[in-house]
Parts: structure tokens; sequence; C-alpha cells
């Protein structure tokens, strides 16, 4: 009688999950975008600028982890860097981000605070050059 | 008890494919007739393919043609374009769409607007290969580098006269 209970039971989340399959399908969105993101922590974005506002390409930045560990990389073509979550458990506000390159200085980094707490958003901190 | 899960287990094979019937006639894979209309909601890649990739194309073409009234209009909704997307996806995959606009396609669009006040083709095709090049370094940071936009070498548009009317 068990047996009996589970296969009723079993058909029933079947007749179920179909519903609910094609209920999804059914949503509102249009040309849904892939979404690969993963939820290690967030991860750090931004732009390197000079002081006119114009984005700086092939700036080396770098983003580290209080006395722990640095992460090297450089802006791209749109002067924009990436770098991915330090883990769910950094905080981060220990991280700390720095611009260079060559004939320039820093001039200011800036952090932009989002009110959004969608994991998926990244940190975002703006770092300004200024020509030596 | 054989009988009894005999009539469990054709019970539930009916339940099931009485429920697939169902859906087959009032939903397919595209949805169901009889429902209310969903609001229209699209998403950044098909926000790119009407509202901006077919307006680079045709703000190629006119300005190509040194049809500048066309290519002020076109250049103008291409604009308008990025501002709606930015809008409606203000960000993507976490990122800031206004600000990847902004540093990608906000100069070169000036500088078309210049050479296209200015009649001056050398400068407009210089500027439209700044944009185009805008383009691709933001797919580029939005890690979708293999969308590759180029100036257009023909018109995809058989429908439209580009060349300016004396």
């Amino acid at each position: 009688m068990k047996f009996a209970m589970r296969l009723t039971a079993t058909a029933a989340a079947m007749v179920l999950a179909c519903g609910l399959s094609a209920a999804w399908a059914g949503g509102a969105g249009f040309g849904d975008d892939d979404d690969d993101s993963d939820e290690a922590g967030p991860s750090y974005f931004g732009f390197v600028r000079d002081s006119s506002g114009a984005t700086v390409p092939n700036a080396k930045v770098t983003v580290s982890l209080k006395n722990r560990i640095s992460i090297v990389t450089r802006t791209d073509a749109l002067g924009t860097y990436k770098v991915p979550g330090f883990g769910r458990e950094t905080d981060p506000k220990d991280i700390e981000v720095s611009c260079d390159k060559e004939g320039y200085k820093q001039l200011r980094v800036v952090r932009r605070s989002s009110p959004s707490t969608d994991p998926k958003i990244p940190v975002e901190t703006e770092c300004t050059l200024q020509r030596i | 008890m054989s009988k009894i899960v005999s009539s469990l287990i054709a019970f539930a094979a009916f339940i099931t494919v009485a429920a697939w019937s169902g859906r087959s006639v009032a939903q397919t894979q595209f949805g169901d007739a009889d429902a209310q209309p969903a609001p229209f909601n699209p998403q950044m890649a098909a926000l790119m393919s009407m509202l901006i990739q077919p307006r680079h194309a045709k703000l190629a073409l006119a300005g190509h043609a040194e049809n500048w009234p066309l290519a002020s209009y076109a250049l103008k909704e291409l604009r308008q374009g990025f501002v709606v997307a930015a809008r409606a996806v203000p960000r993507w995959k976490g990122l800031p769409v206004p600000d990847l606009f902004d540093a990608a396609v906000d100069q070169p669009l000036k500088l078309i607007e210049a050479a296209v006040k200015l009649q001056y083709k050398r400068q407009f095709d210089e500027a439209f290969g700044r944009l185009t090049e805008g383009c691709n370094a933001c797919h580029a940071t939005t890690d979708h580098a293999f969308v590759v936009i180029k100036v257009p070498s023909a018109s995809a548009f058989p429908n439209q006269d580009f060349e300016t009317k004396r």
C-alpha cells in the first residue's frame, strides 16, 4: 500500500512539474540572455580614467586583499578592469584598488556605492590618473 | 494488493497523459493563446538586434551616400536606441550599461555628429570606424568578443534608397 501511495505521489509530482515548467516557459521575457555568473562573492569592476574623464586603456590595476594577496590586471580597450570575487567570506571593505600607468600618477580612487544587494553586481571602484 | 497497485499506476498514467494533452490544446511551447498579454520585456541581445545593429548599418549607408539629412536622422535614432537600451537594461550581468555605452560610443557619436553637420565624409568615415571599434571594445568587455561588428559593405535594406534625392 505504501508503494502504491508513493506511486501516486510520484505521478502527482510529475503532473505538477509539467505544469510548472509550462508556466515557466510562458514567461514574459523576450530573448533572455544567458546568465553564467557564479556566486563566489562579489567581483570587482571599474573604469580607469584620466583627469578629463576619458577612459585609460592598458593601465595597470592592482586589486589587493589586505596584507594577503594581490591580483594585477590591465584595463581593456574600453578602460575597464574586472577581477573575480575573492570568495563569499571576504568583506569587500578589505579590498583595495589602485591604478598606475607610465606617465601618470594616481589621483584618486572612488568606490561607487550601489543600493542593490544583488550579489551579481560587482563592487565598482573608479580610479583616476593624472598626467605627470 | 496487486490490483490496487495496477489501478493506481493506470490512474497516474491517465492523469499525466490528460495533463499533457490538455496542455497541447491550451498552450504550446510558445505560450497560451488565452493568456493575458505579457509586458514586452526584451533583454540586451534583442535590444541590440532591434535598436542598435540596424541603425548602425543605416547610419553607415547614409554617410557613405553622403545623404546628410538621412545620416543626421539615423544618428539621432542610433543615439536614442542606446538610451532606450540602457534604460531598459541598466545593468547587464551586473555591469553598468549606461557607463559602458558612454565609454564605448559617446566620443565617436559626437565626432559623427560634427562630421554630419560639416558634411565632411572623410571625418564621417573615421568617426564611424571609431564607433565600430567602440562597439567591439564593449563586446569584449562584456565577454562577447565573438560578436564582431564591422562597417557594412552592402545594404541589408533592399526596400530603402539611401542615395540623396536632388
